[in-house]
């Protein structure tokens, strides 16, 4: 584990916490390491997260650092427009909840693993925009056009103007129904353990504290892409006290995470039909949209059976869809579910999706042991079979 | 190298108007992703909202202008088509300027919107402009500009979530406008109460808490009982009542004699739920009306519109979130349309055509380079006059841009008469519609997705659109078209050109006062600006008489309306009530239906007819059955529930081989809005003796036009004939 700022000062001022995810992705660029690297950058504003496909390296300074309202998940893109890196070669900033569905679409072969390079930041969550936008006109009393930064630090959203910044506890919030994404208070990975590099704030403190980032390495490819830029950054050794601080406040959003779940999975046994049952008011309200289907990572059929007239499960044109539309796509994905919180975020009739999923899949996680999200040999349960023939 | 940008945009479906980010590849729209940013819809679409993009680049978009010779269309140059518009339109207007006729595209940005009636006005010197708001809040325009001196939505969108109370009479949102539907349903969760009065066990009926069903037709006489209820239970705001509205006795008189008994008979609802209903609405403190064109499409549409006003005013339900009296908008630009002055009695702004100081101001507004405009201040004729005076040959030329009256008209063989019988018709098009095989020239438009402009969503919030791509083949912006023809008939360039859609808004701005502070700084932003909007520190807040009405003297006005109900009602030989509607998958035609997700959702149209009376027929589900009433036949397949009241069929207007317009009733006029009864007339339905096949897959291969919306020769083919 290091502590890492950039050597480059105009990159160190302008990139977030000393530039290194910056330096990083300019560096593969230019290398021609990469044929492309995909990161956010502001849309209309600060509440307005776009990904932005990089392929010229000097375009790398127009992407934005940390954005709170960034509710992206790249998976996706990465699959439908990029054809899954099939045929190029890309970096990626991902929060961990991205990496967990790049690397769920590697195991079913709609990314290729040898071309993407993962490139991960900490997340304690994220916020949606136009309800934060509210939330900082109603509670912060502030207005959020003149808002420049927004930061999670010790258990509170800190709303920042040019003028001075305002912090507000976040459980005090979320208790109003304001805060993070519903997902986000659910979330099991802080720090993202499965891309090739982890970098983010946590840790760093004293006079670096704001100016440089934690980096950590998970795998090979990490490490070979860390040697690459030593040149270009100023990196040392992380003191224990400083591991001590990151693995601490880790442990603090981890343990929120736990309670949040906890609460969510009450009442139900994690069944399926039990899920369904429970939820049967909520599922009523379906419009048919597909638009949980169009923002799952994990839902990747160019021929979807949801469409299907041969056999035909859901009939054409009726709304409310019926119950089988979701148990259906739930089928499907619901081992490599994530929680990214994508479906609920577009659900028009509010259904609370990334909930429910999430209770099936607790299930899954304690019947079969299987946590979606990273890298590795182990099966996922309802797509794969374990052999147990003893090869000779 | 690979290039992929999001270029952020408006919705082109509905009214609500949400915002989405088109997904652009190397200069192609290849796809639609969440706006998570837009105030409206924060990043959530309905079914179009997700695939409606997918028409924009099929093969079938015209490229080139086309004109009809020896009834075959040939390709032709701008030149050649632009001149032979040009002087037509000249010819014809030097003669007699009311032989001319326009119909603006609701569908199409304000810019183009206020080209065309400029068009009109400027270089025809006629004030026959009209679009198909016509034919669907035409009424609210009417009657809401009657009671309260503005015809729009009272609320903004948001405000809904503010109610205790939502009472939706004829609007089912879930279908028709799905992401205002979420509000109400947001709403409801924060523990509004949702009822929903149709005669359709809709969608919206079915997440609402209570569903009142009633027959078509008889909203007045719900209401007016409603406020006697409320009058004799002593529920009404008098302190409203007294301080910012008149007519009240007259009110109170004339709906005295509509009791419970008597109302129950007229709408076919138990006279303790119409006691319910008013008081409950009564009692709320913030009670909320909503509808659509359950209210609006009838021959009494402006009176079923001023019940709903003064049943809000009655209770002092307006004027404050959560409350007010909200018609939810159909097209996603209607609301512009009416505000670009595409309207036979309006300038752009809601400046009355029939004012001679004003008449005056646009004359001069508009003349200049030796050019001299001279308006007359007499309203023109209405999009329905204008048919019918094209039928009886009163107009010679009708311009068309962008819109399907084949298709959507009341009685289509009445419209394709009408079409038939004029010397020239020019259709602007992005494809060959229903409509557009009818032209005598069709000039090839851009598309929404490839140009620059605003929409005006039915919360009167005008937002900016963006250019993602650019247009097919010879393909031209409207408003380029409409210079080009201006100044071949005479006008100078400088009256009708423009470098950009921010100049014609600049334009827009000094004519309408109710958008002269939209600067594009202000506009240009994901929450963009309501109007009124006075001025550049205007607060533009969406929400409505706060302290007094846009009436003359600031007083709402209580209106005494009878119950008429429909023209046509049923008999012996037309026993059912046939009503048209909307599908959650479909927006008219020419775009959805050649949108592949959407097409395969809903391939064609069908009948919705309850158990009861298919039993009765001995009519089986999805059976093709013949559909016949006093205009024509056609064979549809039959969709059998108990979610429609007996004695009442419903047929979605969007499918040409099986047109529910060919059924309905161009001759049942409202006298105040001049809308046509389009949910109300009387059919019968009967088995066919052979099985009947729908040509349904109109669209598949975007050639396939030989299908015309006619009758029923036309419309089906013969199972043994394949």
């Amino acid at each position: 584990m290091y502590i890492a700022y950039s050597n480059d000062n105009e990159i160190r001022a302008n990139g977030e916490y000393g530039g290194v995810v910056t330096t990083i992705m300019k560096h593969l660029l230019e290398e021609k390491i990469v044929d492309a690297v995909l990161c956010v950058k502001e849309g209309h504003d600060i509440y307005d997260a776009v990904p932005f496909l990089v392929t010229r390296p000097s375009d790398i300074s127009l992407t934005s650092g940390s954005m709170h309202c960034g509710t992206l998940n790249m998976a996706k893109f990465i699959y439908k427009y990029l054809n899954g890196c099939r045929d190029m070669k890309i970096a990626v900033s991902c929060k961990p909840c991205d990496a967990m569905t790049i690397n769920e679409l590697i195991k079913k072969g709609k990314i290729i693993k040898d071309n993407i390079i993962l490139i991960g930041v900490n997340c304690g969550g994220t916020l949606p925009p136009v309800k934060t936008m509210k939330m900082i006109e109603e509670i912060y009393e502030l207005n959020p056009k003149d808002v420049v930064k927004e930061e999670i630090s010790k258990g509170k959203l800190i709303i920042k103007t040019k003028d001075g910044e305002k912090a507000i506890a976040i459980d005090e919030l979320e208790e109003k129904g304001w805060g993070r994404r519903e997902n986000c208070r659910r979330c099991s990975l802080k720090i993202p353990y499965n891309a090739d590099l982890g970098l983010g704030n946590w840790g760093v403190t004293g006079e670096l504290a704001g100016k440089a980032t934690f980096v950590e390495v998970f795998t090979d490819k990490g490490q070979k892409i860390l040697d690459e830029v030593n040149d270009l950054i100023e990196i040392r050794k992380a003191e224990s006290e400083e591991i001590k601080i990151r693995q601490k406040i880790n442990e603090i959003m981890l343990s929120n995470s736990t309670e949040k779940k906890e609460k969510d999975y009450e009442g139900s046994t994690g069944d399926i039909i039990d899920v369904f049952h429970k939820y049967e008011d909520e599922f009523s309200k379906c419009m048919k949209c597909y638009g949980c289907r169009e923002a799952c990572p994990i839902c990747f059929c160019e021929e979807c059976c949801l469409e299907s007239e041969g056999p035909e499960w859901i009939p054409g044109g009726y709304t409310p869809a019926p119950p089988l539309f979701h148990l259906t796509r739930m089928v499907h994905m619901v081992d490599s579910c994530t929680n990214c919180g994508q479906c609920s975020e577009v659900c028009p009739c509010e259904i609370p999706l990334s909930k429910i999923w999430s209770t099936v899949n607790n299930k899954i996680r304690k019947t079969y042991g299987y946590v979606p999200g990273f890298a590795g040999e182990n099966r996922i349960p309802l797509t794969q079979y374990d052999t147990k023939t003893k090869k000779l | 190298m690979l290039e992929i940008k999001y270029v952020p945009t408006i919705c082109p479906y509905c009214g609500v108007g949400c915002g989405i980010n088109l997904v652009v590849r190397n200069g192609k729209i290849i796809g639609v992703e969440p706006y998570k940013r837009h105030p409206v819809n924060e990043g959530k679409v309905c079914p179009k909202g997700n695939f409606g993009y997918e028409f924009i680049n099929r093969e079938d978009r015209l490229k080139t202008p086309l004109i009809k010779e020896n009834g075959e269309f040939r390709e032709a140059s701008w030149d050649e088509a632009l001149d032979l518009v040009a002087s037509k339109l000249k010819e014809v207007s030097s003669d007699d300027p009311n032989k001319i006729g326009f119909y603006a595209c609701a569908r199409s940005p304000n810019e183009n919107i206020y080209i065309t009636q400029k068009l009109a006005r400027v270089a025809c010197g006629t004030q026959n402009v009209d679009h198909c708001a016509r034919i669907c809040h035409g009424p609210t325009v009417a009657g809401l500009a009657t009671t309260f001196g503005s015809g729009a939505m009272t609320n903004g969108f948001d405000s809904i979530k503010e109610s205790d109370y939502i009472f939706c009479i004829g609007t089912n949102s879930m279908e028709a406008h799905p992401l205002f539907a979420r509000k109400i349903i947001q709403a409801r969760k924060k523990g509004a109460k949702v009822v929903v009065a149709d005669p359709r066990f809709t969608p919206t009926a079915k997440i609402a808490d209570e569903y009142v069903e009633f027959k078509t037709g008889t909203d007045v006489a719900l209401i007016n009982a409603m406020i006697k209820v409320i009058i004799d239970n002593n529920l009404q705001d008098k302190e409203f009542i007294e301080k910012r509205t008149r007519g009240y006795e007259e009110l109170k008189k004339c709906t005295q004699k509509y009791t419970l008994e008597m109302a129950s008979e007229i709408t076919g609802i138990k006279e303790e739920v119409i006691k319910h209903l008013a008081i409950e609405y009564a009692s709320a403190d913030k009670a909320a009306i909503v509808y659509s064109l359950g209210i609006t499409e009838h021959s009494h549409g402006a009176d079923n519109v001023m019940s709903t006003a003064n049943l809000a005013m009655l209770t002092g339900n307006i004027g404050r979130e959560g409350t007010g009296v909200n018609p939810l908008r159909g097209q996603n630009n209607v609301q512009g349309a009416c505000d670009m002055g595409a309207l036979p009695t309006d300038y752009v702004g809601y400046r009355k055509v029939q004012d001679e100081k004003t008449t005056q101001w646009f004359n001069d507004y508009y003349s200049g380079y030796g050019y001299e405009v001279n308006l007359p201040a007499e309203p023109g004729l209405t999009l329905v006059e204008m048919m019918n005076a094209a039928h009886d040959g009163d107009l010679k030329v009708l311009y068309i841009h962008g819109e399907d009256p084949v298709l959507s008209d009341a009685d289509i063989k009445h419209t394709k008469e009408a079409l038939n019988n004029l010397e020239m018709l020019i259709v602007q098009e992005c494809f060959l519609t229903d409509t557009a095989q009818c032209a005598d020239v069709v000039l090839p438009a851009a598309g929404w997705g490839e140009q620059e402009g605003t929409f005006t969503n039915g919360e009167r919030r005008v937002q900016c659109l963006h250019k993602a791509q650019e247009p097919p083949g010879d393909a031209w912006i409207d408003w380029k078209i409409m210079e080009e023809i201006a100044v071949r008939m005479g006008v100078p360039r400088p009256l009708f050109h423009y470098d950009s859609a921010e100049e014609i808004f600049d334009e827009i701005r000094q004519c309408a006062p109710i958008m002269a502070g939209m600067n594009r700084e202000r506009l240009d932003t994901p929450e963009a600006l309501h109007w009124p909007c006075l001025s550049e520190d205007d607060p533009c807040k969406p929400l409505m008489y706060e302290d007094s009405f846009k009436t003359p003297d600031g007083l709402g006005v209580f209106q005494v309306i009878e119950h008429t109900g429909p023209v046509e009602t049923p008999d012996d030989e037309y026993p059912l009530i046939l009503t048209t509607t909307r599908v959650l998958f479909h927006y008219h035609a020419a775009m959805t239906r050649r949108c592949e997700t959407l097409s395969n959702e809903v391939k064609t149209g069908f009948i919705e007819i309850n158990t009861k009376d298919a039993a009765e027929r001995g009519i089986i589900n999805n059976e093709v059955v013949r559909a016949f009433s006093r205009r024509g036949e056609i064979a549809v397949p039959a969709r059998i529930t108990d979610d429609i009241k007996p004695g009442i069929v419903n047929i979605p207007m969007h499918f040409a081989e099986c047109a529910a317009n060919v059924l309905t009733n161009s001759d049942s006029f409202d006298p105040k809005s001049k809308m046509v009864e389009l949910k109300a007339c009387a059919i019968q339905i009967e088995k066919f003796e052979d099985d009947f096949d729908i040509k349904k897959d109109i669209y598949n291969n975007g050639t396939d036009i030989s299908i015309e919306a006619e009758d029923i020769s036309t419309t089906t083919v013969r199972k043994e004939v394949i």
